[in-house]
Order: structure tokens, then C-alpha cells, then sequence
């Protein structure tokens, strides 16, 4: 158990560090592909089994093969550096070390709750359900017209402008 | 022991697969051929009439199985792809190009993982499930392979390097996040009618004469078969959908850079959905391993073995129908296959479902 | 035992390379998959405290923000498009004018 978190934790962490450092925009998108499925792991070691299934269809299944699309079409390849750039990315790099290194002491000092299994509690579909249909209705509701509002948005972002004036 | 059981079990659903796809390679040779009203391959093999009187016996069944085709299919084509020329166009690397078969047949093995090929027994005091992954959310878990199976007609048509290849993987592409959306509501229909994502619960349910295609049990089955039916063979690119292969159109479509071993990986891969599809439908429809008049005693070895032989003979049979009816329908058109898939099964599907679940409330 | 914390490492490591991305890299899709990152990270951090606390509004709160993340998906990449076809280059660097 501990294993497969910390497995996952490390795919992670270099997949995500390959998604900002590829040049080639296709090889980023890869990167966070295995990143997706990663945290789909994490999801399943929490037992969110829903969640972790989720995570694969909607995030590695569908947003990214749109990108693959976007990135496909507009036919880009890679992108060029200016010396600036290193300097750049080693004051991001400390940046970044010093971020969690603080919040780190934040966790690890404080008394958290540990993690224990409480029955009930286990994200199945069964449970997710219960909860989302009585406590969250509305809110699932209006997920669902910002899902239409977002799907007529684009179709008239994207379409060309010959398109838009028929 | 529960590590070396599992691994066992994954074995063994690897072994079950890829010869349910020779299964389909050999069937669609032939198959086509008689459809066709020609001989197709039987050379192969049929001539050997070895002089040692030790291997006149086994010359009989060799012969048998060289006229029928099997050995030109089985053996002939996995020598031939094997020792083809692995071109690697330029512009791209090794790793890239070998990515697209790798994405194509991942997501096939991966989601016969969870499908039950027998009911439990128990051996030597150890209860088994031949299961590999004995997931609560079994159903949404294909449906996750479905959807993954996007990349390796994505990243096969990108890492060929030309247009033609792309094009045929944009379209195919297209075609396969569109039907996603049909096989989603129509299973979720059928969760609505089962009641669990459970894939062996399902199974279980459909004791005796309570099949899930029959209306008394399933007042909508029917329709929700053929939906999931048409669906399957569009998210599978096969005839009449098969417009991404196109083989008189695009050359090759987004297979067009690839030969030798990745090309026969593709077609694997393809044929393993074929009975990956098919074993869905029996799972969901026609009762997995349960037969009307059969009552098999529980937890013995002997009815596990009875029952994975009837659950192969209902999936062969659907991947039979499958390739007979891709060599008998002419293909659709671009347009009309996004027609199909929007305007009439996507509108028909939500119609299914609000209808069903009325059923089920009454 | 993994405990809480570890999850919450995580999730503070993965938000700060996405952070770190989203402020370096110009090309505008990888610029978006920073913030996916970014996004995947809260949701690692949501669902262990979901955990931690036995309560399954963690979860939910998961669920809507992968929803909302789809919709941000495909306007984003709309507007992309839209940019692309204006300026012929996705770098943020070169989307430097408004409209004279």
C-alpha cells in the first residue's frame, strides 16, 4: 500500500516536471497523460474508486485527446528559448523548493487527523451518488447547464468568421 | 500465493485474448472468402507428407488444418510480419513510432481484466474468481479503456509524419469521441437496469431465463442492444464505420507508416476489441456464462470449466456475426456516419434511458 | 501507513511545478496544461482530507472541479484557436497588441 503510493508519488512528480520542460508540445501533453493516470493511482489508493475512474475517462480521455487536437491542427512544433529563459527557470526552481519546503513544516508540525478507514465513508459509486443527489443537487444542476453553456461557447469561438456571419 | 494466483490469472486472460484474436484473424480470412465466393489461403501446410512413420499421424492434422487456412493465418503471417523491415519514417524517433500500437492494444488487454470468464471455484482451498481485477466499478472501467483507446489511432496518425496519415487519424479520431458519447448513456441505461457497475454481480443476476435482452425482464434491452451494438462496431472501426482503415480511399489511413510487427500489433489489437466488444454484449445481454436450462453447481472446478466454455461459444459467435456483417455492408460516408452518431443514436440513447428509468421507478 | 501529510506534500509539490510552468513556458497549450496540473494537485488535496475527515463532500467538491475543468478545457482551446487564426502564433509573447 505504502509502496504504491510512493511509486505513484514519484511518476508524478517527473512526468509533471517532463510537461513543463518539454520543448516539443506533443511530448508535454504525453507527460501529462501519465501524469493524469498517476493521479488516477492516487484516487484509487485514497479508495475513491469513482473518483479514480473519473479521472481517466474525462481527464486522460477526453481533455487531452482535445489538445492532442488543438496542438495536431495548428500543426506547432517547438519553441524557441532566449538565453533569458535559464535564468528564469533556476529563480523558479528555488522558488518552487522554498514553497514546499515551508508548507511541508506546516503539515508535518501540526496535529492532523490521521487517515483511517471509517465505513460509509469509502468513495464508491453507490455513496458518491447518495451525497450528490441530495445534499449537492443543485449544485450538480448547475454543472450541468455551465457544461452547455461552455459547449455553445466554443462552438462560436472556434467557428471561422465566414461561418459566423451564415 | 494470492500474488502468484493473480499473476496466474493474468496469464491466463493474456492466453485466452490473443487466441480469441487468431480465432478472428483466421475467421475473417476464411470467413471473407467464402463470403466472397472464393477459396481464400489453403496452401500452407496441406502438401506435407513427411516419410518417418512417427509423424504420419500429426501429417494428417497438419494437412487438415493447412487446407482449412489456420496455418497460413496463424503462422505464415506472424513469420512474415516479424521479419519484415521495421521502417521508422524521418522526423521521428523509434519510441514515438512504436507508441501508436502500444496505445492501440493497451487499452484491450487492460479491460479484460475485469471481465469474469467463469464463475467462482474453489481449488486446493482456495476460493478463485477468475477475475483479474475484481473491481466494484468494473463497467466504468471499460468505459475508461474506451476512451483511451482514442490515442493509438491519435498518436499513430501524428508520429507517421504526413498528411494522409494524419487525416485518417483526425477522422477516426472524431468518429471514436463521438460514439463514446452513445456508449456512455446506453450503459448507463443498462446501470440503471442492473442496479450495479459490478461486472460479475451482473452475470450472477441473469440466472435461468432472465437474460438481459429479454423483454420481460428488460423492457428496453432490445433497444439498448442495438445501440450498444451499432456503437461498439463505430468505437471498434470496423465496416460498416471502418471509413479511418478506408482501404480504397487513404491508402492505409493512419496506419499508412507502419509494417512488420507494429502493423500486426494494430490488427491485434483491432481483433481483441472485436472480442472485447463481444464479450461485453454477453456480459451485459446474454447472460455471461448462465444458459437457460442449465443449473451448475456452485464453487466446483468442473462447472468453472463448463461454464468459460459456453461464456467463448456466445463470444465467438458475436465476433463471427461481427466479421460477417463487416464483409457484407458496403462503408458509410463521413457525413452520415456523424449523422448516425449525433443526430440519431445520441438523441435515441437519452430517449432509452429516460424511458427506462421511468420503468424502473414504476 | 501512508499518512496525510505525504498526500498533502504531494499536492503542494505538484502545485508548485505547475505554477512554475504556467510562469515560464510561453506556448499557450502548455501554458493550459500548467493549469491542469495545478488543478489535478487541489484534487489530490481534496480527496485526502476527504478521506481523513470520513466525509465524502471532499469528493463531490472533486467531481464539480473536474467538471468545470472540461468546460475550461474546450473554451480555452476555442479561444486558442481563435487566436491562432488572428495571429498565426500561439506564444504569449507575440499576443502583445489589442486591436487598433
Amino acid at each position: 500500500m505504502a509502496i504504491a503510493f510512493y511509486i505513484l508519488a514519484l511518476l508524478i512528480i517527473v512526468s509533471a516536471l517532463g510537461v513543463i520542460s518539454m520543448k516539443n508540445p506533443i511530448h508535454s501533453a504525453m507527460c501529462l497523460i501519465v501524469t493524469f493516470l498517476g493521479v488516477a493511482g492516487i484516487f484509487a489508493t485514497l479508495e475513491a474508486h469513482f473518483l479514480a475512474t473519473v479521472q481517466i475517462i474525462i481527464y486522460a480521455g477526453a481533455i487531452m485527446v482535445l489538445v492532442m487536437f488543438v496542438i495536431m491542427l495548428l500543426n506547432l512544433k517547438y519553441e524557441a528559448n532566449t538565453t533569458l529563459d535559464y535564468l528564469f527557470w533556476i529563480i523558479g526552481a528555488v522558488g518552487c523548493i522554498a514553497f514546499v519546503a515551508i508548507t511541508s513544516q506546516l503539515f508535518l508540525n501540526s496535529m492532523l487527523v490521521p487517515l483511517d478507514y471509517q465505513a460509509g465513508s469509502v468513495g464508491t459509486v453507490a455513496n458518491i451518488g447518495r451525497v450528490l443527489f441530495t445534499k449537492y443537487v443543485f449544485a450538480f444542476e448547475a454543472a450541468g447547464i455551465l457544461i452547455m453553456a461552455a459547449i455553445v461557447g466554443s462552438i462560436v469561438v472556434a467557428k471561422s468568421v465566414k461561418g459566423r456571419e451564415e | 500465493m494470492e500474488i502468484l494466483i493473480l499473476l496466474l490469472k493474468a496469464f491466463i486472460v493474456m492466453q485466452v485474448v490473443l487466441g480469441l484474436a487468431s480465432f478472428c484473424t483466421w475467421v475473417e480470412r476464411k470467413g471473407s472468402a467464402l463470403i466472397q465466393d472464393r477459396i481464400g489461403a489453403n496452401r500452407a501446410g496441406a502438401y506435407w507428407q513427411p516419410e518417418s512413420v512417427l509423424l504420419k499421424p500429426i501429417a494428417v492434422f497438419v494437412r487438415i488444418f493447412g487446407m482449412l487456412g489456420v496455418i497460413n493465418t496463424l503462422l505464415n503471417d506472424a513469420i512474415k510480419g516479424l521479419f519484415k523491415e521495421d521502417f521508422v519514417p524521418e522526423g521521428t524517433s523509434n519510441f514515438m513510432h512504436c507508441l501508436g500500437p502500444f496505445m492501440a492494444v493497451l487499452p484491450v488487454f487492460l479491460a479484460f481484466s475485469v471481465i469474469p470468464l467463469a464463475p467462482d471455484f474453489a481449488l486446493f482451498g482456495y476460493q478463485i474468481r477468475p477475475q483479474v481485477a475484481e473491481l466494484h466499478t468494473g463497467v466504468l472501467f471499460v468505459l475508461a479503456m474506451g476512451s483511451i483507446a482514442v490515442y493509438g489511432v491519435v498518436l499513430a496518425g501524428w508520429f507517421g509524419n504526413n498528411k494522409f496519415s494524419l487525416l485518417g487519424a483526425l477522422r477516426a479520431a472524431a468518429q471514436m469521441i463521438s460514439y463514446e458519447l452513445a456508449l456512455g448513456v446506453a450503459v448507463a441505461t443498462l446501470v440503471i437496469s442492473y442496479g450495479t457497475l459490478d461486472l460479475y454481480a451482473i452475470i450472477e443476476s441473469q440466472k435461468g431465463f432472465n437474460w438481459g435482452i429479454n423483454p420481460l425482464v428488460n423492457p428496453t434491452g432490445l433497444v439498448t442492444f442495438v445501440i450498444l451494438f451499432v456503437v461498439g462496431m463505430a468505437e471498434t472501426k470496423r465496416a460498416p464505420f471502418d471509413l479511418p482503415e478506408s482501404e480504397s480511399e487513404l491508402v492505409a489511413g493512419y496506419f499508412t507508416e507502419y509494417s512488420g510487427m507494429k502493423w500486426l500489433l494494430f490488427w491485434l489489437g483491432e481483433f481483441a476489441e472485436i472480442a472485447l466488444f463481444s464479450a461485453i454484449l454477453v456480459v451485459f445481454f446474454f447472460g455471461g456464462w448462465q444458459m437457460p436450462f442449465l443449473e451448475l453447481p456452485e464453487n466446483v472446478w468442473w462447472a468453472a470449466l463448463l461454464g468459460h466454455a459456453i461464456f467463448m461459444g456466445k463470444i465467438l459467435f458475436f465476433c463471427v456475426l461481427q466479421i460477417v456483417i463487416r464483409w457484407t455492408l458496403p462503408r458509410f460516408r463521413y457525413d452520415q456516419l456523424m449523422n448516425l452518431g449525433w443526430k440519431i443514436l445520441l438523441p435515441l440513447s437519452f430517449v432509452n434511458l429516460v424511458v427506462t428509468a421511468a420503468i424502473e421507478l414504476i | 501507513m501512508v499518512s496525510l501529510s505525504s498526500y498533502l506534500i504531494l499536492s503542494a509539490t505538484l502545485f508548485a511545478i505547475g505554477t512554475l510552468g504556467f510562469i515560464i513556458r510561453r506556448n499557450a497549450l502548455v501554458v493550459f496544461m500548467c493549469v491542469e496540473l495545478m488543478l489535478n494537485s487541489v484534487n489530490i488535496a481534496f480527496v485526502a482530507f476527504a478521506r481523513a475527515h470520513g466525509n465524502l463532500d471532499g469528493e463531490i467538491s472533486v467531481f464539480f472541479v473536474m467538471v468545470v475543468a472540461a468546460a475550461e478545457a474546450a473554451i480555452g482551446l476555442a479561444i486558442v484557436i481563435a487566436l491562432f487564426r488572428n495571429i498565426q502564433s500561439v506564444e504569449t509573447s507575440d499576443a502583445v497588441e489589442l486591436k487598433w
